[in-house]
């Protein structure tokens, strides 16, 4: 079975009944494996779609997330249920939960890396106080307001306001939370989150790699969430002065948020400003500051530190992007598409005005960047089939482009690896506007593809 | 991906039943057992299959049966008529499965499973209507359709469920404005099945309540019972479970009623 990734939680929906007979066929280590490899820092199974479920159900798939969580450092366990499964849940297991329980998803994010749905108002209870305590913390760590209630007596008549309350925590349990260093994309700012002792190890634990390649897509803010970190020595000192250096070709922005210098010499904050990373102490400071997130997460063009030229492998396989992206769009929108021109030169955007615009990179045997131009009415048709329904709200959009385009991604790899190249992809990124990918693109030079699809023309371009 | 324009062009290749089935339906509509057998008889494949099917374990016949008048005898009129229309929806499956891992084995598997227990549910309802115990041969169609619409779309089906959590009657509705269910109702019409079986078979989709009590009722419990079926290590191998959605709600109601018909501890 397949996860479902988004917002760095990796999740399992199976459907129907789960039993000792059938677990296994469901789910398998590779399964859980494969995941845990996307980069994320959750791995849930949902019980929403399951309609009967008993001990010897779910105790595969236990033993399974703690072998995973013990090598990955991830959060494991299951989310999705009512009342009644949260009841038989917890009786299966009585005082031997080791692992998590989130009644939705949506209060699994919260627990999670990921920024978007920061600062809510959030009612919390349950039975245990030292669990209330946790959760308290873990999420306020997250940027968020939790409102403990101490007795069930109070939870009822606080909740009975639900207004007052963007979320209403119950029913819910946290085991043991990973930590490992996430990746999230907040706007077009990325966001790592780091913990415990940094030191010579963050060498081999934080992947360079993508980083790189992020820069290189055009992302310019990268946020180290320091919340949990308790010191840092000189080695880790130095990879993060090198870190910020070698982005200042690009012009990118490196910040420390919510990092503590009791344990850490003072003397080591300034190295680190001196090298150009900002401290802030708090995640609100730069996502709710939307002008400075702005400011920080532009690109610039200017500052674009290698204009790579073409190479032949990557001609040679031009094709093979080509098609994924054509077929990928095809199968959304059900229309054909013609190719107009193939030329090589900087890219070139007739009519600028409501377009919009997304990339993604990849890299490892060969490197590089897909660029794709979109009239917002092909967006939006292509979107239809994975939102459901029409809709003009933007922001909806664009994150649905961002899965559209990784799709793309997938496609590219896919077709790649047929030819034994192996690449990875970075997380996509999307421009509201021609102006704004302009700034990233504008003097590359690459393979400018300009396709119809019906009478909509679409801009493929292909640089490094 | 897939347009109106291939589900029209599909439905239009599928063969209206063979002369002998719909002689043997006929006969067997007007409750001629024997005579129903001799034409079926005729019908080599069709012995064959039914020889095959009566014989799978969950018959639990000790000695192996072979002759068709008795396999006629042992089913009855409507067990009879409902093995005949399996086997008609038998008849559309692709002799190699791509989409799901299935072969002719594990699919004639699944239709006696689904027809045994269906038969089950019937009695526990206490409902004696041979049109409504055929209904659920049609079900199975759904997956034959799955296969046949999606089996060159394989990759990107996976890759359009990589980023969002998406069944193939959604994928197929969203594309095309017709579902597995509606197609299902053409074929049924095609082979001039009872219109009764397609009403059951579109509420068994979770998705179209029927507004007949009754028929919809029939709906929750076909609905219900495949997933019952698609929880089987065989069938979650073949990667059946999450074709279509599982609407928990819907048959929420009739649950424990399932759950003591099927012996759910």
């Amino acid at each position: 079975m397949r996860a479902l990734v988004k917002n760095g939680i990796g999740i399992f929906t199976p459907q129907g009944f789960l039993d000792g007979n059938n677990n296994a066929s469901f789910l398998s280590i590779e399964d859980i494996d494969a995941t845990a490899k996307l980069n994320v820092d959750m791995i849930l199974v949902s019980l929403k779609k399951v309609i009967f479920f008993n001990r010897n159900g779910l105790d595969t798939f236990v033993k399974m997330f703690i072998k995973v969580r013990a090598s990955k450092h991830i959060t494991i366990g299951f989310c999705d249920y009512d009342s009644k499964k949260f009841t038989a849940i917890s009786k299966f297991y009585k005082n031997d939960i080791n692992f998590s329980l989130f009644a939705s998803q949506d209060i699994a994010e919260l627990f999670s890396s990921n920024y978007k749905n920061q600062n809510k108002n959030i009612l919390l209870y349950n039975e245990d106080k030292s669990q209330r305590s946790a959760m308290a913390i873990e999420l306020h760590d997250k940027g968020h307001n939790p409102i403990i209630a101490q007795t069930e007596e109070e939870f009822k008549e606080k909740s009975s306001n639900a207004n007052a309350y963007d979320v209403i925590i119950q029913d819910s349990y946290l085991g043991q939370m990973g930590q490992s260093i996430a990746t999230r994309v907040t706007g077009n700012a990325i966001i790592y989150t780091v913990s415990s002792f940094l030191d010579a190890e963050i060498g081999n634990t934080f992947n360079i790699a993508y980083h790189n390649n992020s820069l290189n897509v055009g992302f310019r803010l990268f946020i180290f969430d320091t919340y949990k970190v308790i010191s840092m020595n000189v080695h880790a000192l130095n990879f993060f002065s090198k870190l910020s250096s070698s982005g200042a070709e690009y012009n990118a922005t490196i910040c420390f948020v919510g990092m503590t210098f009791e344990k850490t010499p003072l003397s080591f904050k300034e190295t680190l400003e001196d090298a150009g990373i900002m401290f802030f102490n708090q995640m609100d400071d730069i996502l709710q500051d939307k002008e400075l997130l702005e400011e920080l997460g532009a690109s610039s063009a200017a500052a674009i530190a290698n204009k790579r030229v073409l190479n032949k492998v990557m001609v040679t396989e031009l094709p093979n992007f080509i098609q994924a992206t054509v077929s990928t769009i095809e199968m959304m929108t059900n229309s054909k598409a013609a190719k107009d021109t193939v030329k090589i030169n900087e890219i070139k955007i007739e009519a600028k005005g409501d377009k919009i615009a997304s990339s993604i990179g990849f890299y490892g045997d060969m490197d590089g960047m897909v660029i794709l131009v979109f009239p917002k009415e092909i967006a939006k048709k292509a979107c239809e089939l994975l939102i459901g329904e029409k809709t003009d709200d933007m922001e909806l959009i664009l994150d649905t482009l961002a899965e559209l385009v990784n799709i793309v991604g997938g496609k590219i790899k896919t077709l790649l690896s047929d030819q034994k190249i192996s690449v990875d992809i970075t997380l996509p990124r999307t421009y509201p506007n021609v102006d704004a990918l302009l700034e990233i693109a504008e003097k590359r030079k690459g393979v400018q593809v300009d396709l119809s699809f019906d009478n909509d023309k679409f801009l493929f371009f292909l640089t490094r | 991906m897939i347009t109106k324009d291939i589900i029209d062009s599909y439905i239009e290749k599928i063969p209206p039943s063979p002369k002998a089935l719909k002689e043997t339906l006929m006969l067997l509509n007007a409750g001629e057992l024997t005579k129903a057998s001799k034409v079926a008889q005729t019908d080599l494949a069709l012995s064959s299959y039914l020889k095959n099917l009566v014989n799978k374990p969950i018959y639990g016949f000790k000695n192996e049966v072979t002759e068709t008048s008795q396999i006629f005898g042992i089913l009855g009129v409507s067990g009879s008529q409902q093995a005949v229309y399996n086997y008609m929806v038998s008849l559309l499956s692709p002799s190699k499965w791509e989409l799901f891992k299935l072969n002719a084995t594990s699919f004639h598997e699944l239709q006696a499973k689904l027809s045994n227990r269906w038969k089950d549910i019937l009695e526990h309802l206490e409902i004696k209507d041979k049109d409504i115990e055929s209904a659920i041969t049609l079900l199975p169609a759904s997956i034959i359709v799955s296969e046949a619409l999606f089996c060159e779309k394989l990759e990107d089906i996976n890759l359009l469920r990589s980023v969002n959590q998406i069944d193939l009657n959604t994928v197929l509705q969203r594309l095309c404005g017709v579902d597995l269910f509606d197609i299902c109702e053409q074929i049924s019409q095609k082979w001039d099945m009872p219109s009764q079986v397609a009403e059951i078979i579109q509420a068994a989709s979770g998705v179209k309540p029927a507004k007949d009590e009754t028929t919809d009722l029939l709906g929750k419990w076909m609905h219900l019972l495949l997933f019952y079926e698609l929880s089987q290590p065989m069938f979650i191998e073949a990667e059946l479970n999450d074709f279509i959605d599982f609407q928990v709600e819907y048959v929420g109601e009739i649950y424990d009623d399932f759950s003591q018909v099927m012996e759910i501890g």
